[in-house]
């Protein structure tokens, strides 16, 4: 969201570069305002002597004719001031009403003011200032900036133009289109100040250009230069050889002032276009390896891969975010482990820091991750580098956008390859093509570039791709999301059939639990950051231990049988950056023990073999009666303790699914 | 191809703006240009010239304005530019043809080389984003591109040429530099041109700069690119294929546009060190009130950065599959 709100402003200031911009603004504009308190000369009086040298009653000498140059500086300011903030605002009142009339009304008003922004876009700017202030030298300083604001709109226009354009198309304007809204209401109450941002940086951008280019053209005398400005200050210094006469601080100081102004709106435009796209903002400190436990190797076992009280955090200014906390879980060669929870349980994160993908402010906090006995998180990048698709492979989430558009597909498919080891044209063609038979895509969608395939073809390609090296593990991270359920299902059965033949194991993503009991050896549940329970798919679908997998299975009408009202489960998961003592669960839980699940830390319990289950009423330590009462009774639970304050690690809406 | 019949229209409308500019903007002034020139120049225009400034203003032309801006875009047609005023009776053909080599030789290995060192630069201070050497370039370079340039260049011939005396104060060769394209030639050309491209080097780099890092951080944070990662590929690979690739695609576009300015020249640069380039003869004109070699200068800058624009857009089709099918 591009606004400029409270909030926005606050965050706005907390950068040194905007308050050193607006700190540099003030300080030129103070100089201005309070010029006559500042100096007793006028700017324009010639009472002194010509070129007089730096002294207490001239801080900076005299000009050529005699005016003193530090009056000439403050007064300056007044005038340079005016042009940059008269020009830049004319200038983005200009490219507002330009861009946002495109945008709205569209059609042939669109196709016109486009042709005219590319028009001016393309005229270059400086001469064609230089030659239409030609035409009206000597007449103050109005046609200056009126020539400056209207060969300086263009760009801003292009940037609001589309920056509207995809506005225009967001649900909240189309909501309000449709609700019959005025055009107007429309513009003003919900385009507009969703582009404050933009428009405020636009100014700063203005100013800027209108601040260079009056100074340039009052430098080579077009303009009026008989006006007091930096820049016809600098015209005056070069007419009368300063330099020449060693004056050098009749040059150095406008140009400076200059070049300080300049800075101030580049900053504050820099500033602001930040605010509006994070992802330009400075990266996150790095995030401190500490409490990692160090050198515990991981303990032999015959799983391919072994994951050991891993800790993942996100490491935020208002504090760590405990996204996965000590969780364990294995997977054996060929096994096929499902991994369920709700948006923002951290499924996926755990799946990116087990793989080490997880990208700053997120960082592995504790644990080990073994793939083949090795710990991952210990390997040098160039060690994780040859593992990596080698060993075990990524099907991603969002995968609309995991081929790089300006590749052709066939590349993409051998780069995987070729980065370890197979060089060979022939080799890399065959297995291309035998892949996409294996998926089921036509071999020539290899020529193809990204953007020609359907949503179902990019996912074919990248499993495929994900295949390539037949790695014994693969980790699909909600890999059909975002395909339409036929093509889904088509998808589904195909990973299914090819990691049977291959003998890969699979750790399978998604918040469709049904989807897992079908297709999994094993699934684990995850909530608030824990495994809550683990089970082979079967036990699990008959049996689920956990009162929120029992809930969770609720969920989901039975196959047959007659129709009937499905609840979600109340309340929210907690927010994950909060200590959290006892079951994470405990608010919502139907079939909770005050006294104990509120107190105790956490444990894992083993129901059967092969099942384990992070829930007291599982407890041995605790009274049986209590625990009978408890899974009896099914108290109610109370409205959420939990403030709402979730971590929407996926901005996604909590689970609860109604029917 | 849809895509290219847009482009050439939209080339050949803006230059028809640029012509139709030029015609109208003279005639804008109080009076007719001639007069003021014969004003300006007091009986010192001989009747020739006077005569030749008429035709050229189609002056000589009783018809309607529309009948005289047929025949202006006519002469235009044929590269009939007219004769200089303030350089008469040169034609001001060969007025451009004389400055055109030193603009396009300062101005146009300058802004390759800005183009590369600022985009490099970009590429580093975004791939690295986090460092503080990464971090610092941006500041630095904001400071940088918000100087105004002439004004560095000003500091940069006191202290170099005028105090220390290392360079030559102004001109592009010495008065008698020998044979053209001899060595002595060659140093006598390079001396004159390192203080300029200096300048402009440094007051253009920090926006090439900018530009690469902000398209590195976006690219960074792209799906593809953390897919590329997961499978393994070298960080060169990655870096060549994944990050410039996608990254370049934007900044190569403004780079086109700076091509087709390079013919106007770095106009105050020029004047500055009075570097006989075509922003130095614009400057002339404009302060001579030579309308005839400005107006010639000033459709040839904007003839050349609509070509290099067109350019642009034919080399996107190459580099940006996405454009070919018109959908970016």
């Amino acid at each position: 969201m591009n606004a400029l709100n409270l909030g926005g402003l606050r965050r706005l200031f907390s950068q040194p570069r905007t308050v050193i911009g607006a700190g540099i603004l003030i300080v030129l504009l103070l100089m201005g305002l309070f010029a006559p308190l500042l100096t007793r000369y006028d700017p324009n009086s010639l009472e002194f002597d010509s070129f007089l040298p730096l002294s207490v009653k001239h801080p900076l000498g005299t000009t050529a004719i005699g005016q003193d140059i530090f009056a000439q500086l403050l007064y300056g300011a007044r005038l340079t001031l005016l042009v940059g903030a008269v020009a830049g605002l004319i200038a983005t009142v200009l490219s507002v009403a330009l861009g946002l009339t495109a945008a709205y009304l569209g059609g042939w008003v669109d196709e016109a003011i486009n042709a005219l922004i590319n028009v001016f876009l393309v005229l270059p700017g400086l001469p064609l200032v230089i030659i239409a202030s030609a035409f009206l030298r000597g007449g103050g300083i109005w046609p200056v900036i009126l020539v400056i604001s209207f060969t300086g709109w263009a760009w801003g226009a292009r940037v609001l133009r589309s920056q509207a354009l995809a506005l225009r198309e967001r649900d909240f304007v189309q909501a309000a289109v449709a609700s019959g809204e005025s055009s107007g209401r429309v513009i003003f109450m919900e385009i507009l100040p969703n582009m404050s941002g933009l428009i405020a940086a636009n100014f700063f951008g203005a100013a800027l250009y209108a601040v260079l280019s009056e100074a340039g053209l009052s430098f080579i005398g077009v303009g009026d230069v008989s006006l007091v400005t930096w820049g016809t200050m600098l015209y005056w210094a070069q007419a009368k050889g300063a330099l020449l006469q060693g004056a050098w601080w009749w040059i150095a100081t406008p140009g400076l002032g200059i070049a300080l102004l300049g800075t101030s709106f580049a900053l504050l435009n820099f500033a602001i276009d930040e605010l509006g796209n994070p992802r330009l903002g400075r990266a996150p400190a790095k995030p401190p390896r500490q409490g990692r436990v160090p050198a515990s190797t991981p303990a032999p076992s015959d799983a391919l891969l072994s994951v050991q009280h891993l800790e993942v955090g996100y490491v935020t200014r208002a504090g760590t975010v405990r996204a996965v906390r000590n969780v364990s879980l294995e997977v054996n060669p060929g096994e096929f482990v499902g991994l369920a929870g709700e948006s923002g349980c951290g499924k996926s994160t755990l799946a990116f820091a087990a793989t080490r993908l997880l990208d700053p402010p997120g960082a592995v906090l504790g644990g080990t991750v073994a793939l083949n006995g090795r710990d991952l998180l210990a390997l040098s990048p160039e060690e994780l580098r040859q593992v990596r698709w080698k060993e075990f492979s990524l099907v991603f989430q969002a995968s609309m956008n995991v081929l790089n558009p300006v590749l052709k597909v066939r590349e993409q498919v051998y780069d995987a390859m070729q980065a370890h080891g197979i060089h060979d044209k022939k080799v890399l063609e065959a297995r291309a093509e035998e892949l996409f038979r294996l998926v089921g895509i036509r071999e020539s969608a290899l020529d193809a570039y990204p953007h020609q395939l359907s949503g179902g073809m990019k996912q074919r390609v990248v499993i495929a791709i994900a295949l390539a090296l037949e790695p014994r593990l693969i980790v699909m991270d909600e890999p059909t999301t975002a395909l339409d359920v036929v093509v889904q299902r088509q998808i589904l059965q195909e990973i299914s059939e090819v990691r049977r033949r291959l003998g890969i194991a699979v750790v399978f993503i998604t918040h469709d639990l049904s989807l897992l009991v079908e297709m999994s050896d094993r699934i684990a549940i995850m909530y608030a950051g824990e495994v809550v329970e683990q089970a082979p798919a079967h036990e699990l679908y008959r049996q689920p231990a956990h009162p929120y997998t029992q809930q969770l299975m609720q969920a989901f009408p039975p196959m047959t049988g007659p129709r009937e009202r499905r609840s979600g489960i109340p309340g929210r998961p907690p927010a994950l950056s909060e200590q959290l003592t006892g079951c994470p669960f405990f608010a919502r839980c139907a079939k909770r023990m005050p006294g104990i699940c509120d107190v105790k830390p956490l444990e894992t319990f083993t129901v059967s073999e092969a099942h384990t289950v992070a829930c007291f009423l599982y407890d041995p330590a605790v009274p049986l009666a209590t625990r009978t009462l408890a899974l009896n009774a099914g108290t109610p639970p109370p409205a959420p303790a939990h403030p709402a304050t979730e971590v929407n690690l996926e901005s996604a809406l909590p689970y609860s699914q109604t029917n | 191809m849809p895509y290219l019949l847009r482009k050439v229209v939209i080339l050949v409308f803006t230059l028809w703006v640029a012509a139709t500019l030029n015609f109208v903007l003279p005639r804008l002034v109080p009076g007719d240009p001639v007069s003021v020139m014969l004003a300006k120049y007091q009986g010192r225009l001989d009747p020739s010239a006077v005569d030749a400034l008429k035709i050229a203003y189609g002056l000589n032309d009783l018809g309607s304005p529309v009948s005289q801006y047929f025949s202006y875009l006519g002469r235009l047609l044929h590269g009939d530019f007219g004769r200089s005023i303030s350089l008469f009776p040169t034609p001001v053909t060969d007025v451009i043809g004389q400055a055109l080599p030193y603009t396009l030789g300062l101005v146009g290995i300058t802004t390759i080389l800005s183009f590369v060192i600022g985009t490099a630069l970009g590429l580093y201070s975004g791939w690295r984003r986090g460092q503080t050497g990464a971090d610092a370039l941006t500041p630095v370079s904001l400071f940088l591109s918000s100087m105004p340039y002439f004004w560095f260049a000003l500091v940069m011939l006191y202290v170099f040429a005028f105090q220390l005396k290392w360079f030559p104060l102004s001109g592009a060769l010495d008065p008698f530099p020998g044979a053209a394209f001899t060595a002595g030639w060659w140093s006598s050309l390079l001396r004159h041109a390192a203080l300029p491209a200096f300048t402009i080097l440094v007051t253009s780099v920090g926006g090439w700069l900018i530009t690469m890092r902000n398209n590195v951080v976006s690219v960074a944070s792209e799906d593809y690119l953390a897919f590329a990662r997961a499978k393994g590929l070298t960080e060169r690979r990655i870096l060549s294929r994944y990050v410039l690739r996608n990254a370049l695609l934007p900044s190569f576009t403004s780079f086109g546009m700076a091509l087709g300015f390079v013919v106007g020249g770095s106009i105050l640069t020029e004047i500055v060190f009075s570097y006989p380039g075509l922003g130095f003869y614009l400057y002339q004109a404009v302060v001579g009130l030579d309308y005839p070699l400005m107006q010639a200068i000033f459709f040839i800058i904007a003839l050349a950065v609509l070509l290099a624009n067109f350019a642009v857009d034919l080399i996107n089709v190459l580099l940006d599959p996405r454009v070919r099918e018109g959908r970016a």
